[in-house]
Parts: structure tokens; C-alpha cells; sequence
């Protein structure tokens, strides 16, 4: 279907938000299922309900793909819902082929549904529709029968569930979906038949297979269910075993992401009025009965508590389990290890890890660069893995997790290490100053980052826009992230993504310089330190302090913004920021406290400047400026601090 | 019919079961498709035809349900459903006496003519196939309406 057609404006053009979201759904579904046939395929398993699903999902996705008019999406569904159906009726077992160009064609599909989401040119389908078809067409397998086809396995006890609705049932929420929801959680349903008894009531019948003991009536009477015990016999026709739900759809609502931002705005209107009421209830403290004050002091504790408890709430609605974004992961390491032939083993830690949608969908490219890297540079092939006495099967394992306002990502593989001489020299040869002797992570990670160094060693075909590893950082640090780096020459290497839970509301530490104040976010900072200035060394024409079993280099930030510094103090405060060799000492006055502030960063790209990542307004009404401390660790290493 | 608190939606339902609203007859349109992007299309199409109020449901079983408590003036029923298919919804509406009279538009993604004449067979007043086009679907839906003879549109 040529692109000019889809210019103007048409009935379905206002449902395509709809369609994005719901195929959306399908494609998880489809994805979560495929993983499901595809490790029973290799455990000698078959899952009719696995491709049950995914024919479900194709079939609903053909649908609406025709209602929009994408006529890709509408064909290649319709290959795979034929293909499939095939499978449904025994035509012949599942294979192996059939299971990769299964998940081939169902990633096509969501490449298709992605262009015209990004109104980009729609991919040409008719290669993989030609796979499809030749592996429906041919390849008989022998045909096994499925276990659809047996009777329910010897599950438990069989019970019969009869429900009859009445309109104040319905009135609570109680319906036909609800509770079939509800008895799915207990056990099977074998059955479900919509009778209308004496007196024109209507009742549904269920049989369901319990996989507990015995159903408390006593739950269940409220909402019109009464249930018997049957005899042991098995059904008197098999009905065709019960989909798994459809992602429990009664249970959730689909929420515009624009309507949570504007929430998380409010939230944060309210962090402010909350800090400006404390500080009013601080210079009241005088004139008021202390009885009073007290009072007073409370209502604002517990108002700061649940300030605090609306702001995770709304947060955790934002929140998805990475276990989306990692099954994907599973198809890309399947793609890249054939095209690489290379052998591995994807290993997935953390998967019910929830962070935020908006951080996930921004760090997925970032991520997949990673990924990609691990199996095109970081494993051998089998071979090369085999001579140096490692499994020929190489592992690439995938870590989420959470750790206070933070969540880690974490990629690593078992492979031969990054090889630190090839970079310093390829480094050398682009005419960057390398230090001499062994290169520590952080340096070598510096360079792999430069603009020009990535490792481009071929054009890969799947990388399309070219993220290279610099691509990889800064969408990392624009979220106010960490990426570092640990390799191990021949044992493997770890890439560490280091990012705030949420994007809007972060605790800091708020500082002061001369007269200025400013807010430091608490998850850039690794340590504060409380030096003696006499401690402090000049070196050429920077400034550093003993730290650990070094030096720290130190930013003074009085200079960094030209602002007039206190007279001299007893003390000096530091924060560190960065680990390891890429530490960095940023220096202030005085530390006045700790806060949650709301960030808000600059709209206008022409008042962006470097080490500043936004602005928030403290309890008093002063705007105060956000450092962002990468930026300005980085600074000081390009002016040559280290 | 979101943003409707759902004791008010219970409540007029319960009116419109008598068929009255404030002396307005109202009718009712069933419209059964386990996506709801395909539902709100089906809406929209309708809309323009009809003065009457919509009724989803998302399964077989729910568009039973929903049956027994609201009369309904035509139902437009999907095929391919999870729990109940479509043709057993439509058995089941043409084997009661209080819904055997209502129209039943089968709007499936099925272009077969099997297909359609399995529908035909069980009972279907007329068979769509999806995509379909809003105003083919608004034709064939209000030549339902009026032929149903309850409470017909503009």
C-alpha cells in the first residue's frame, strides 16, 4: 500500500492511539508465549496453550491492523494466524525452523507496527510472508498429538460452580468475567455453558479442576456462585482447553502517560507548597503557645509523610517489570547469535524488577547496544572458546535491580574481555593522549566512549542508526545515570547502568558557595567528606586531596561558576562523585541540609549550561540551580584535572 | 461508558430494561468484540445513525450476561472470542424465546464463505467482514434497526 494513502485524514485515524496500545498488549503477549514454545520445544514439551495465544493474538492484530489500514501488518498476521492454525489442528507438530521464523515474523510484525507509529517507511514484509508460507506449506513434521488433544491431566478434584448474576451483582463490579477471572486463579475451567433456568433466570455453569482442596462457599455465596462436587468422571465433551486469560483485561486501565505526568506535576506543586508551609511554621515557632506549635509540627510530619506516600504511589504506577524489555532481549540475542555464529546462553536475573516506563523505553536502545556488543565482540565462537578451555557456550546474563531511589542494570558476558592494548593503540592512532602503563576501567571506558573510537568493526546489520558506545553514555547520563565498566581479559565483561527509579522528584543535598545555594541530587553522590584545607595540594594548576589510598582531584565550585568565596574556613566539604580513578572532589562551603526537590529542567536549549541540570524552588520561594555532577566531573577531566 | 459511576450506570440500565427514560424510548445496541479498540470503532461508526445507547462486551459469556439485563434492539457480534465463540452466542440467543427476535450482525475478520455460511446457518441476520467500512456497517445496522421495528433511529 503506497504512503501517500496514509496522508489524510480517515475514520480510523483517531484510533490509532488504540491500535498502538493494544497491539502493544498482543506483542507481549505474543513474545511471552513464544519464549514459552520455543523452551518447550526444547525440553520435548508441547504447549497447545502457548500456541494458542499467540494464534489469539495474531487474529486480533490482523483485525485491527486492517480497520487502520496497514496493510503489512494485516497480511503478515493473517501468514502467521494460517501457519499457526495449522498447528492448532494437528496438521503437523511445531519444529524447530517453524518456532525461528515464528519469532522472525513476529518481530517483523512489531517492526511494521513500530514504523507507522514513528511515521517511518513501513518495512517490505514480503520476504518473511514468503518464509511463513513455505514453512506452513511443507516440512511435515510427524504429527504428535498435543496435549489438548489428552484428557485433562489427572488434575485434582472436579467441582461445579454455578453462578447466576443479578443486576446489584452487577452493580458491585461482580460479572461474568470476574468470576471466571477469579476461578481461573484456583484451578482449571473445563467448562463454561450460559444456561437460562426455570423463570427466565439465567445461570452460568462452570466446571473447573481444582488444584487446591476445597472452594470456600462461604467466599463465594455473596457473589452468587454455589458450588458441588463432582464425580471423578471425565467431562462429557472435551471442550477445547481454556486460553490462558487474556491478560486479565477487567483488572486494568489503560492510562495515558501525559495524564500521569501532569499528576507527578502536581505532586511536585505540592512538595514545593509543603517545604514553603515548614518554613513559615519554622519563623512562626516565636510567636506562637509552644502546645500550639507542637501541634502544628505534627500535622506537618504526618503531611510530609503523606506527601512522601502520594509521590511513590503515583510513582509506582509508572513502574513496569523489566521483564518486557528483557524478553526482548531474548529474541535480539537469538537474531544476533545465529548472524554471529556464536553460540550463547542468555541468563535473565530480576525480571519482576519494576522501573519506571518512560526510563525503560529510554534506556532499551542503550541496553540492546550492549547486548549486541556482548555477542558480536564480547564471546568467542565456540572454538576459539573450546581452545581456551571454557564452555563452548558462551553466557550473557541480564540483571535488574533495585537499590533505594536507584535501579541497576546490569549486562555482563563470559567472553574474552575488552583487550585494553588494542584500544589504548587504536586511541593513539586517532590521536588521543592515552596515559602509558595499564589502563584502568574507567580510562578504558573513557576511550571505548570517545567520539570516533567506537568499535565499529563492521556495519552491523540489525544496528541500523549506529548507537555506538559514546550514543550508550550519554543516554545514560541524561537521565542522570552512571554507566561503568569492569572487564576481565579472557574471563568476560561488565557494563553497569547505574539510574535514578524516577525522572521528576529525587532527594539532594542542598549546599551553599558564597551566597549561593545549590542543589546537589543525592544519587550522583557517592560519599561527602569533611577535609581540612591545609590537606589540600596544588598540582601544576589543579588543586587535590588525600583520598583513600590516593588522590581525589578537586573542582572548587566557587571557580567553576565565579562566585566569590567565603572567607576561609575551618572545614572544607567535599563531594565525591564517580568511582574509581574517575572521581572527582566537588568542593563547597557550607552543607545546610537535605531535601526533596522537584526537578525541573530547562525547556529553552539555549539557557542549557554545563553542569547544570535544572532548576527547583526550595521552601522559601529562592530558585535554586541542580548540579549535575557527571557533567561536571567530566569538565574537569577535559581540562586535563586528573 | 467511562467516567459514568457505576451505580449510575446500573441504575439507568435498569431504566432502560423498562425500556424508558424519562418517557424516551431507548434502545439498546449490543456490540460483543473482545478488542476494544474494535468496539469504540463500531461506536463511532453506529453513532451517527442512531439515537441508541451501546452496550460492550468483551466476551461471550459477558454478552450473555449483559442479555438477561438490558434488552437489546440488535447485537453486532465478533466471531473468534476467547471462552465462547461467537456462533455459540449466537445458538444460544437464537434458541431463547425472549431473545430470538433480535437481529444479530456477524462482524468477523472470517472472509470465507464457509464462514458466512455457518453464521447464516446459526441464525446471523447479516455477516460483515472486518475491515469494514463505517458507513457499509451504519447502512447494514440501521436497516436492522428498523426492520427489528424497536425504537428505529433518525
Amino acid at each position: 500500500m503506497p504512503g501517500a494513502e496514509r496522508e489524510t485524514g480517515r475514520f480510523s485515524d483517531a484510533f490509532l492511539d488504540d491500535y498502538f496500545a493494544e497491539c502493544d498488549e498482543h506483542l507481549r503477549a505474543i513474545r511471552a508465549a513464544s519464549l514459552r514454545l520455543d523452551a518447550g520445544l526444547d525440553a520435548g514439551r508441547l504447549e497447545p496453550a502457548a500456541v494458542e495465544q499467540i494464534f489469539r493474538g495474531c487474529h486480533s492484530i490482523k483485525g485491527l491492523s486492517g480497520m487502520v489500514e496497514l496493510g503489512e501488518a494485516e497480511t503478515l498476521a493473517h501468514e502467521l494466524e494460517s501457519y499457526l492454525r495449522t498447528l492448532h489442528e494437528g496438521a503437523h507438530g511445531i519444529t524447530r525452523p517453524g518456532v525461528d521464523v515464528l519469532v522472525d515474523a513476529v518481530m517483523e510484525l512489531e517492526r511494521v507496527i513500530v514504523a507507522r507509529r514513528d511515521r517511518a517507511a513501513i518495512p517490505d514484509v514480503s520476504a518473511i510472508v514468503a518464509r511463513v508460507r513455505a514453512i506452513a506449506a511443507g516440512g511435515a513434521a510427524p504429527h504428535v498429538p498435543t496435549a489438548a488433544a489428552a484428557l485433562p491431566a489427572a488434575a485434582g478434584r472436579r467441582w461445579q460452580a454455578v453462578y447466576v448474576p443479578t443486576p446489584a451483582m452487577l452493580e458491585r463490579g461482580v460479572n461474568v468475567n470476574s468470576i471466571r477471572e477469579r476461578l481461573q486463579a484456583l484451578g482449571t475451567i473445563e467448562s463454561a455453558v450460559p444456561e437460562v433456568a426455570e423463570g427466565g433466570r439465567l445461570a452460568f455453569t462452570f466446571v473447573v479442576a481444582l488444584s487446591d482442596a476445597e472452594p470456600a462457599s462461604a467466599e463465594w455465596e455473596p457473589d452468587g456462585v454455589t458450588w458441588t462436587r463432582l464425580a471423578n468422571v471425565p467431562p462429557a465433551r472435551a471442550e477445547a482447553p481454556e486460553a490462558p486469560a487474556p491478560p486479565a483485561a477487567a483488572r486494568f486501565v489503560r492510562v495515558d502517560l501525559a495524564r500521569l505526568d501532569d499528576l507527578m506535576r502536581i505532586i511536585g506543586d505540592l512538595v514545593v507548597s509543603r517545604a514553603r508551609l515548614a518554613d513559615s511554621l519554622e519563623r512562626m515557632e516565636r510567636h506562637v503557645p509552644a502546645a500550639e506549635w507542637r501541634a502544628a509540627q505534627e500535622h506537618r510530619t504526618a503531611l510530609d509523610r503523606h506527601v512522601r506516600d502520594l509521590r511513590q504511589g503515583v510513582m509506582r504506577v509508572r513502574l513496569i517489570p523489566v521483564g518486557d524489555v528483557f524478553d526482548r532481549m531474548v529474541f535480539v540475542v537469538r537474531d544476533l547469535a545465529r548472524e554471529y555464529g556464536k553460540t550463547v546462553r542468555l541468563e535473565l536475573h530480576g525480571k519482576a524488577t519494576e522501573i519506571d516506563k518512560l526510563l525503560i523505553e529510554r534506556m532499551m536502545d542503550a541496553v540492546l547496544h550492549l547486548v549486541r556488543n556482548a555477542v558480536a565482540h564480547g564471546l568467542e565462537s565456540p572454538e576459539v572458546r573450546q581452545r581456551a578451555g571454557k564452555s563452548r557456550e558462551g553466557t550473557i546474563t541480564l540483571r535488574a535491580s533495585t537499590v533505594g531511589d536507584t535501579a541497576l542494570i546490569d549486562v555482563e558476558d563470559d567472553g574474552q574481555g575488552i583487550d585494553a592494548a588494542a584500544v589504548a593503540a587504536r586511541a593513539r592512532a586517532a590521536g588521543v593522549e592515552v596515559p602509558d602503563g595499564a589502563l584502568d576501567a574507567d580510562t578504558l571506558l573513557e576511550l571505548i566512549c570517545a567520539p570516533g573510537l567506537s568499535t565499529r568493526e563492521r556495519a552491523d546489520r540489525g544496528s541500523g542508526r549506529g548507537v555506538g558506545m559514546g550514543a550508550v553514555r550519554a543516554a545514560v547520563q541524561e537521565v542522570g545515570g552512571t554507566l561503568t565498566l569492569e572487564t576481565d581479559p579472557g574471563r568476560g565483561t561488565r557494563f553497569a547502568l547505574q539510574l535514578p527509579l524516577t525522572l521528576a522528584i529525587t532527594e539532594a543535598i542542598i549546599a551553599t558557595v558564597g551566597d549561593r545555594t545549590f542543589a546537589i541530587p543525592q544519587a550522583g553522590v557517592s560519599e561527602v567528606l569533611e577535609i581540612d584545607p591545609a590537606a589540600v595540594r596544588q598540582l601544576e594548576n589543579n588543586e587535590i586531596v588525600p583520598y583513600r589510598q590516593g588522590t581525589l582531584p578537586l573542582l572548587r565550585l566557587s571557580r567553576v561558576f565565579g562566585v566569590p568565596e567565603a572567607p576561609r574556613r575551618a572545614r572544607l566539604h567535599v563531594f565525591v562523585t564517580g568511582r574509581g580513578a574517575a572521581a572527582v572532589g566537588i568542593a563547597v562551603d557550607r552543607i545546610v541540609g537535605q531535601k526533596e526537590i522537584v526537578v525541573r529542567t530547562f525547556a529553552d536549549r539555549f539557557i542549557k549550561v554545563h553542569g547544570v541540570a535544572g532548576a527547583t524552588e526550595l521552601g522559601d520561594g529562592r530558585v535554586v540551580l541542580i548540579l549535575d555532577v557527571n557533567a561536571l566531573a567530566h569538565a574537569g577531566e577535559m581540562r586535563g584535572v586528573r | 461508558m467511562p467516567g459514568v459511576p457505576r451505580a449510575a450506570r446500573v441504575y439507568f440500565e435498569t431504566l432502560a430494561a423498562q425500556r424508558c427514560v424519562l418517557g424516551v424510548t431507548v434502545t439498546n445496541i449490543l456490540v460483543v468484540d473482545d478488542s476494544a479498540t474494535i468496539r469504540r470503532m463500531v461506536r463511532a461508526a453506529l453513532q451517527p445513525v442512531t439515537d441508541a445507547r451501546f452496550v460492550e462486551a468483551e466476551t461471550g459469556l459477558e454478552a450473555i450476561e449483559r442479555l438477561a439485563f438490558a434488552p437489546v434492539a440488535l447485537i453486532l457480534l465478533d466471531l473468534n472470542m476467547p471462552d465462547m465463540h461467537g456462533l455459540e452466542v449466537l445458538r444460544f440467543v437464537r434458541a431463547h424465546t425472549a431473545y430470538r427476535e433480535i437481529p444479530v450482525l456477524v462482524l468477523t475478520t472470517r472472509q470465507d464463505e464457509d464462514s458466512r455460511a455457518a453464521a447464516l446457518a446459526a441464525g446471523a441476520t447479516a455477516y460483515v467482514t472486518k475491515p469494514f467500512a463505517p458507513a457499509a456497517l451504519a447502512a447494514e445496522a440501521r436497516k436492522l434497526l428498523e426492520r427489528g421495528g424497536v425504537g428505529a433511529g433518525r
